[in-house]
């Protein structure tokens, strides 16, 4: 299993899920890390996390405004030019005000035959949880309904299973991180962990399996990379990891919405499940839409800490406001922790490789 | 109104001031005596969130702060750009709501719009009930100051008909756990009795407002946008006291005789327009352009999101039910239902959105909401970009000239050459 198979996975996605359309399957699409999978899986679809690219905006200039983040204009453009067809239907969570905003413009622009609106609370106490566990029982019955079969308790916890060894075999490529020499680089791991969010789970479980001995027990060279850690939202540009690799450094580990963010946190296999659930997507190391915010900083000196990094790129969507509202904070305290940071404006569509560069390969100069 | 080459032009015209202007002067300046010595006097400074239930700031006799309107203030004063800035300086993005980053610039610079800063908070409340950015800046301001915060969760519906027991419950117990934490902080016990009291007072203050409300529907239509905008300090800030529905009700006469007289603020009322949604604070001159032309705003929905109407017999299910299933949270479709209906009901020939470049919340929607008016209703829509708070990027004599073109075809439309 080499690498390159993950990341053709992803750039051929819309091809792949079509084929698997043709087959039959049921796929359904989501957004954000707030939402249970694992209740969609169980319900009988494949989940895709639904994805932008960097392609110019078209279409989606006469629905949404360009102050819009980057992430969801792209999005939407995928949509309309028709690419997400192949959708039985789509879910957006309450996180920010562009998930809330964009389940309704979708519904309008798009026509898909199911969608749902999943009301995540804000914070993540007892009560929460409980409310959570009611809506999730509702979201069951709404999928219920929709496929006209019953979700049983026995495939609902093996859906968690399946979800959590997909979590498990991923820690394990993150682990690899945590030597002196990793056997992949940066950019080669997030091409791994990002084409799960596009492919059945058992398929990229399979995967996984595969790759992971042979690095296991591959020797990374050492390169005297500078060892750095990313952090912020959502991208498509992993040439810009590519880009820290050309200029000395290598991002060993991440704290972003389709990294630790999403793969970290396993669901408890043995509580009741939807009870299991919601604990668990409350209580995760929380995205800055959910309150209080502090849970993730210790999630990221702790990692900054086990991980040694000399340095993290805090990297945020433009005119994406819950992060740019935690940005001077977090680099603040990071920054207090001795933890030198650069802090980078991001947009896929129109990305400034050689600007990018240039901040990068001082930022290394000044840790390395 | 024509000139010969049929193109319309500007005719200014004396804005006449309504008599309660004067009461309101007064009431802001009550206000902001009280704010500025409630320390003296003992009382909690409590910095609120749009849609935070000011209710229980009344109910246990705080004196509420509201940063958005404090930023307003400072955006007709001319100083919101200066502090705007300030908040760039110590890393906030320029792309994030001027509200937030002028409020970040009053507590950073330590000045306000008259020079002095207001009170620093002793509690902080803040809800996602009409934005997900609250929280989030709210947490900044809890980080500079280190005050006790309260969080009120409030569930999204966004088909807000489907306003559930379950959303109710949880809304009901995060108030009751506000009610807890506020006790604590203020150090003063709850009294339901005193609530009851405020949520009565809110419940006439928003019955009166939507009475004046609906008289907008009037041909010519009796008060500008501009009063509505001035006029909604009362609703924002002091719903929940005796003062507000005092003041109110004298509005809501003076409208009425305005009404029965058939005396409209714009001395020929030609177009009747939609405003969507936010004023421009630093020009508010700019919707007496509109007047120019003889067009009248009949109705908007900024106004509107302040008043809501409650059951002093109920008063936290109440709450839960005006604070939950508040209208700007519903999803595109429900609000274009809402500017449907009142197109019809206000006789409208138009709509015009303030594209607020800060607010993705409410500008996201607007080029769909725009479309369904326009296919479902054939109702004409102009869009001009700005920013509610901060004058910069603002062009003035380019949103004119939209303006200029838009009365234009409202005129071929409404008023076609034989
Ligand atoms: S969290 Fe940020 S990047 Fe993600 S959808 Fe919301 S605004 Fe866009
Ligand atoms: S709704 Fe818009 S203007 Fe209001 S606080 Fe949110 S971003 Fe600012």
């Amino acid at each position: 299993m080499m690498i390159s198979q993950f990341d053709e996975a992803y750039r051929n996605r819309h091809k792949l899920a079509e084929g698997w359309e043709k087959e039959g399957k049921k796929l359904f699409g989501y957004f954000c890390n707030y939402i249970p999978e694992e209740l969609i899986y169980a319900a009988g679809f494949i989940t895709l996390r639904i994805r932008g690219s960097s392609e110019n905006i078209e279409l989606a200039d006469a629905h949404l405004p360009s102050i819009c983040c980057s992430y969801m204009r792209s999005a939407l453009e995928e949509a309309l030019k028709g690419r997400y067809n192949y959708l039985d239907g789509a879910v957006f969570p309450k996180s920010c005000d562009m998930t809330r905003a964009l389940y309704g413009i979708w519904k309008r622009d798009i026509k898909l035959p199911y969608y749902y609106f999943l009301p995540v609370p804000g914070k993540s106490t007892d009560a929460a949880v409980d409310f959570f566990i009611e809506e999730l029982q509702l979201f069951k019955e709404s999928l219920e309904k929709y496929t006209n079969k019953k979700i049983s308790e026995a495939s609902l916890k093996q859906a968690i299973k399946l979800y959590n060894e997909n979590r498990a075999l991923v820690r394990e490529l993150y682990n690899l991180g945590l030597r002196d020499t990793p056997p992949l680089s940066g950019s080669e791991a997030f091409a791994v962990l990002r084409a799960g969010l596009v492919m059945p789970k058992e398929e990229h479980n399979a995967m996984l399996r595969k790759l992971l001995p042979g690095l296991s027990s591959a020797k990374g060279s050492p390169d005297g990379k500078v060892r750095l850690m990313v952090a912020g939202n959502t991208f498509e540009t992993i040439e810009l990891l590519q880009a820290v690799e050309d200029s000395g450094g290598n991002v060993v580990v991440d704290d972003i919405d389709i990294g630790s963010r999403y793969y970290f946190s396993a669901v408890d296999e043995n509580a009741e499940p939807l009870r299991a659930l919601a604990e668990r997507y409350l209580r995760k190391v929380p995205c800055p839409c959910k309150h209080p915010a502090e849970p993730r900083l210790y999630h990221m000196l702790k990692l900054a800490k086990e991980y040694r990094v000399r340095g993290v790129i805090l990297l945020t969507q433009k005119y994406c406001d819950t992060h740019l509202y935690d940005r001077p904070w977090l680099e603040s305290s990071l920054k207090n922790n001795g933890i030198p940071v650069l802090v980078v404006d991001h947009s896929d569509t129109g990305w400034a490789g050689g600007k990018f560069k240039t901040m990068v390969q001082a930022f290394i100069e000044m840790v390395g | 109104m024509e000139t010969k080459q049929g193109k319309p032009t500007a005719t200014p015209f004396k804005v006449v001031r309504l008599a309660a202007s004067a009461a309101l002067g007064t009431l802001n300046e009550i206000y902001y005596k009280e704010l500025a010595n409630a320390k003296q006097q003992g009382k909690p400074v409590i910095w609120i969130t749009s849609m935070t239930p000011i209710e229980l700031v009344y109910a246990f006799d705080g004196i509420p702060f509201f940063p958005e309107n404090y930023a307003a203030l400072c955006s007709s004063r001319k100083v919101a750009e200066d502090l705007c800035k300030a908040g760039e300086a110590r890393g906030y993005s320029q792309d994030l709501c001027a509200y937030a980053l002028c409020t970040f610039g009053i507590m950073f610079e330590k000045r306000g719009a008259f020079g002095e800063p207001p009170p620093d908070p002793d509690i902080l409340i803040a809800t996602e009930g009409a934005c997900a950015t609250h929280p989030k800046w709210w947490e900044a301001i809890q980080r500079h100051y280190e005050c006790p915060m309260i969080i009120i969760d409030a569930p999204y519906t966004v088909d807000s008909e489907t306003l559930a027991p379950r959303q109710k419950a949880y809304y009901v117990a995060e108030l009751k756990e506000a009610v807890k934490s506020l006790e604590q902080a203020t150090k003063k016990p709850f009294s339901m009795e005193k609530l009851r009291e405020v949520v009565s007072f809110s419940d006439q203050a928003s019955e009166l407002w939507d009475d004046i409300d609906a008289m907008r529907a009037a041909i010519p239509t009796p008060i500008s946008q501009i009063d509505v905008f001035t006029c909604l300090f009362p609703l924002v800030t002091l719903k929940g006291t005796k003062e507000a529905v005092d003041f109110y009700k004298q509005l809501r006469d003076e409208v009425k005789a305005r009404v029965d007289n058939k005396v409209g603020f714009v001395p020929n009322e030609r177009f009747r327009l939609i405003w969507d949604l936010f004023p421009v604070y630093h020009n508010m001159r700019l919707l007496n352009y509109f007047a120019e032309f003889g067009a009248a705003f009949v109705t908007d929905l900024y106004g509107n999101a302040f008043s809501g109407r409650l059951d002093s017999s109920d008063p936290f299910g109440s709450l839960a039910n005006r604070y939950l299933s508040f209208f700007m949270r519903s999803a595109s479709r429900g609000k274009a239902e809402l500017y449907k209906k009142r197109a019809k009901q206000y006789h409208v020939d138009g709509i015009v959105f303030h594209s607020n470049r800060c607010c993705r919340n409410f500008t996201a929607e607007q080029p769909d909401i725009g479309a369904i008016l326009r296919e479902e209703l054939g109702l004409p829509s102009m869009s001009f970009e700005g920013n509610m708070v901060d004058p910069r990027g603002y062009d003035d004599a380019q949103v004119k000239s939209k303006i200029e073109t838009f009365i234009e075809m409202l005129e071929a439309r409404k008023y076609p050459k034989k």
